[in-house]
């Protein structure tokens, strides 16, 4: 085959694999902003629907509109009827998630009326109108967003303050045993957090830490410290200790030296570590399941969102909801994560 | 018929990213080739471009009167040494030098007799079992010969083999490479940015600079004979002498006038200055060891400072404002002392446009 | 000298160790004593002798076997695939095409999804008039599985059961977890000096040869770090089994933990119950880990200086 054969062939077959992840994640998207009659079409559609297209048509003889929708082969399919604008008004917000006012509703419609021609309008759906939905169908959902944010952010704490103090030892310090240490963290992660939060969840009673944030960012932080100290060794590692050194020479304290040297050349790595510990206790689920009662987390309550296929819609959008910050830190890591490793 | 010939050769990264611009060389069976240049010459793309590991833009390779450009490079026939040696990790030095043989499908016996006989040609014999990352960085070296020179090469090329050794360890590799050139005779091209491994190591020496070639010639012609300003500059440690100088004549004499010193041209440059550049300034190069000092001079001036480098002394010497260089072996001279400094026959013009020689 | 009794005493808190004693404190109370805990419930009945009666219970759960195999598959055959597309796809990348870093950002993605996001865009997909079936039947492949005589109608994935269902999950967790195993072969690449390959290929080797011989023995360390990871949360998976088929349809060692701690409400016997498995799980994830250690270790060439 000649090269520019094999680039084609070696460009589709890149192409293909980049569909694969991409394609789940638009039908997710597009289920996300989906309205309550779109979620049983078939076949979905890949790319985000953003409108709808209706047709009005005025019976005469009983008096009311007919509203119907263009299907995925093109043609009208009759949706509802009725002759007061207010129950139009209510039945496109929660059918099709298009938010018109009574008013703009009849200045449309009237034409079809005033004409008896069938009319054609193009509506635009509110896209957010899901992600407002979901925190009212699903109860708490608001409060489960503070507790995961809440867990996160003690996971930060107490993964940055006792990861990063063994890592500054190892670093900086001539401690014996950095071996047993690196050996006892693979050891820790080897214990499944699920097992480890069932006897967890007795001793947690005992403590009053029950169905507590700080109850999960305690497991959350078990196997994020061995990650952190790895993490803030090879970073203190990096500082060449002359930096330090020619500061104090200068005539810097040692708390100046900290403040002004060290500090500013750890931070984007430490913002790294934290950044792991927010997803450790974002993404879970199963540790939340076992430890909580009435304060779920924001991911226990998607994966109990897992009812009847009708709110699936709003599921995913909640979803959605989930994977941004996921998603922004991830990518915030990728240099981190090459880094880790290297 | 040249062994090998690289006709017409360019490479273009990107769009516009002319790192070889049309380079041609012909190499003769047995020829110690080196390429020298600045980093970012173009030098070491040439060479991976007739290892086959850099696709060629434009141009041909013959080796042997043969196309090789769209071969791939293990069936090039052609071995080559690597800056860090890409002595493999995980094997042993023995099973290092065996994995081209092996790949060859080569008699069990046949490879253990070679690598043998090329363990010792490069030393090597004691660590045949050892692991390289339990060698020292010359060792390694030695490795990566002896793994090169077992396939028994048409071509052996060699990216900076010598860069990532100590002084003394590279001055000695040096001598090493050439006994074992001597002793095979396989045709080599090797890669340097360091004049000196050049000079030693060369029958030829390619000079380059930012993808074109400089000069070719051996070490002696490249060395008092530079073709241009580049050249000058970048060949001899110090380098030659550039004083800016304009030439005049009187009563059918030549002279080259500096604000310190005139100086009359008698060699056969006369003729050359004569023909196109009277009244017009030159660049008059000369090579530190090209002055006299204290016989009949045609300037006076104050020893600037002094380096002793034992054998000799390097001497700082301002002239009208330009700083120069003079070796001399007189050890004795002292800061500030005032000597009579001359020129030898051997100094050479520069055009001050073109940079190059004036002939 | 004013190093007197009050200098020592200074010296013990001035100790480099005494940067370790949060660390040890935290694991002492929040790991060594659940993991002591649980392992004194698993052995001990409820009266609080020893006993093995909680491993007999186990052993009986009539969901166990089926459990534990499918844990072990999945484990398996996961990290194969994940093994080999990931090695794959780190090479590509690694190549630096033209438009290498978009391919390397979208691949990404998975990796950034909450589990229970994956749970919930699988099941958008899985369902009857889902996504999956939605695509099948735009591209047309419906028609073909219909002609060929796989399915008549539209597949309802939902209903597989045993191993096709395991099969199912090992896919949707190939595609969530890949990026990870990627981007560690991928960091292992790019700090593989690139002249070890070209001098394989120079002395002879192919491009599969120069892999095969050179580059995968090099980054091996790097590989099995990566696997390991893999496996042990390969043993741990539940979750997508749960969101997707529910409790009980397709179990797994962790399913069952999860299913007698939150579902069942049998008070100290499905406590115990769950206490034992947690214990079993945990020896099968480090056999299971020392086992890979002991296979995939060579012979040691990094050596010793430098």
């Amino acid at each position: 085959m000649n090269s520019a054969g094999k680039k084609t062939l070696f460009y589709l077959a890149i192409t293909f694999i980049a569909f694969a992840v991409i394609i789940p994640m638009m039908y997710l998207i597009n289920i996300s902003i989906s309205s309550a009659i779109e979620v049983n079409d078939f076949p979905k559609r890949v790319l985000p629907v953003l409108s709808h297209d209706l047709s009005i048509e005025w019976d005469d003889e009983s008096s009311y509109y007919i509203i119907s929708r263009k299907s995925f082969s093109g043609e009208y399919e009759e949706l509802t009827y009725s002759s007061k604008f207010d129950k139009i008004e209510t039945y496109l917000i929660t059918y099709l998630n298009i938010s018109k006012t009574e008013e703009e509703i009849e200045e449309d419609f009237i034409v079809a009326r005033n004409t008896g021609d069938i009319i054609y309008l193009n509506y635009n759906k509110d896209i957010f109108n899901n992600f407002g939905k979901f925190f009212k169908v699903f109860d708490g959902a608001s409060a489960a967003l503070v507790n995961s944010i809440q867990a996160a952010a003690i996971t930060i704490l107490l993964s940055m303050s006792i990861g990063g103090s063994i890592g500054y030892a190892l670093a900086r310090t001539k401690i014996k045993g950095k071996d047993a240490i690196s050996l006892g963290s693979l050891v820790v992660r080897m214990f499944p957090a699920v097992s480890i939060s069932v006897p967890m969840a007795v001793l947690l009673v005992k403590f009053g830490m029950y169905d507590t944030m700080l109850g999960l960012a305690i497991i959350y932080s078990i196997p994020n410290i061995g990650l952190t100290a790895w993490i803030t060794r090879s970073i203190f590692m990096s500082v060449n200790p002359e930096f330090e050194e020619a500061s104090l020479v200068f005539g810097a304290s040692k708390i100046q030296t900290f403040k002004k040297i060290t500090f500013p050349l750890v931070l984007p790595a430490f913002a790294a570590s934290s950044m792991y510990a927010f997803i450790t206790a974002w993404n879970d689920t199963a540790v939340s399941l076992l430890l909580t009662n009435n304060n779920e987390t924001l991911a226990l309550l998607i994966y109990k969102s897992m009812g009847g296929s009708a709110s699936i819609h709003y599921a995913a959008s909640g979803a959605i909801l989930l994977i941004l910050p996921a998603l922004a830190f991830t990518f915030l890591l990728k240099n981190y994560i090459n880094k880790m490793w290297g | 018929m040249a062994y090998l010939e690289l006709a017409a050769l360019k490479k273009v990264y990107g769009k516009d990213i002319e790192a070889v611009k049309s380079f041609n060389l012909k190499v003769d069976k047995e020829e110690f080739i080196v390429f020298l240049g600045p980093s970012g010459c173009g030098k070491s793309t040439i060479m991976r471009m007739i290892a086959g590991l850099e696709s060629v833009t434009e141009g041909n390779i013959l080796l042997e009167g043969e196309s090789i450009i769209d071969y791939q490079p293990k069936d090039r026939g052609i071995s080559m040494i690597f800056q860090s040696y890409a002595v493999w990790p995980h094997m042993t030095v023995y099973d290092n030098v065996a994995y081209a043989l092996k790949l060859r499908k080569i008699s069990k016996e046949q490879i253990d007799k070679t690598v043998k006989e090329v363990a010792k040609i490069s030393d090597i014999y004691q660590y045949l079992n050892r692991y390289p990352n339990n060698l020292s960085g010359g060792q390694r070296q030695r490795v990566a010969v002896a793994r090169a020179i077992a396939i028994k090469p048409k071509l052996f090329l060699m990216d900076e083999p010598l860069s990532n050794l100590d002084a003394k360890l590279r001055v000695s590799m040096r001598t090493d490479l050439k006994r074992i050139h001597q002793e095979l005779k396989t045709t080599s091209i090797f890669v340097t940015h360091d004049q000196s491994e050049a000079l030693s190591l060369a029958d030829r020496i390619v000079v380059m600079n930012h993808g074109y070639i400089e000069q070719i010639g051996t070490p002696n012609e490249i060395y008092h004979d530079s073709e241009s300003m580049f050249v000058a500059k970048f060949i001899g440690s110090p380098p030659s002498n550039f004083l800016t100088v304009k030439v005049k004549e009187r009563e059918d004499k030549i002279f080259v006038i500096h604000s310190d010193f005139e100086l009359e041209v008698k060699n056969k440059y006369k003729k050359a200055l004569k023909n196109k550049y009277i009244n017009k300034e030159i660049i008059l190069a000369v090579r530190p060891e090209n002055f006299t000092i204290n016989k009949k001079g045609i300037l006076k001036v104050k020893c600037n400072i002094i380096e002793p480098q034992g054998s000799h002394v390097v001497i700082n010497i301002f002239v009208g404002g330009e700083e120069i260089k003079v070796v001399s072996n007189i050890l004795t001279l002292k800061t500030n002392e005032e000597i009579d400094l001359g020129f030898s026959e051997k100094i050479a013009f520069f055009d001050i446009e073109t940079e190059k020689r004036i002939r | 000298m004013e190093k007197n009794k009050k200098g020592t005493v200074k010296s013990v808190f001035k100790s480099p160790y005494m940067f370790l004693v949060p660390a040890l404190l935290f694991y002492t109370f929040f790991w060594l004593l659940p993991v002591s805990l649980s392992l004194i419930e698993s052995f001990t009945s409820i009266d609080g002798g020893f006993s093995l009666e909680n491993f007999k219970m186990m052993f009986d759960d009539p969901l166990f076997g089926e459990a534990f195999r499918n844990t072990l598959i999945f484990a398996v055959i996961s990290l194969f695939l994940q093994f080999i597309f990931a090695l794959m796809f780190a090479l590509l990348i690694n190549r630096n095409f033209k438009g290498s870093k978009w391919f390397l950002f979208i691949m990404l993605i998975p990796m950034a999804i909450p589990p229970s996001a994956v749970g919930i865009l699988w099941n958008t997909g899985l369902v009857e008039s889902g996504w999956i079936n939605s695509l099948l039947s735009v591209t047309g492949l419906q028609n073909l599985i219909e002609l060929l005589g796989i399915a008549e109608g539209p597949i309802i994935w939902k209903e597989a059961s045993g191993l096709q269902a395991v099969f199912m999950i090992i896919l949707i967790d190939t595609w969530t977890v890949l990026p990870s195993v990627m981007i560690i072969l991928l960091a292992g690449l790019q700090n593989f000096n690139e002249e070890y390959s070209e001098a394989a290929r120079i002395f002879g080797a192919n491009r599969f040869q120069a892999l095969k011989d050179i580059v995968i023995p090099i980054i091996k360390p790097t590989i099995i770090t990566a696997l390991l990871l893999r496996i042990i949360s390969g043993l741990q998976v539940w979750l997508i089994s749960v969101m997707i088929f529910g409790f009980n349809n397709v179990p797994f060692l962790l399913e069952r933990i999860v299913f007698y701690t939150d579902q069942v409400r049998l008070g100290v016997y499905s406590y115990k119950l769950s206490v034992t498995y947690s214990v079993f799980v945990v020896a099968v994830v480090s056999i299971t880990a020392y086992i890979f250690i002991k296979l995939t270790k060579g012979k040691d060439w990094s050596g010793t200086s430098e």
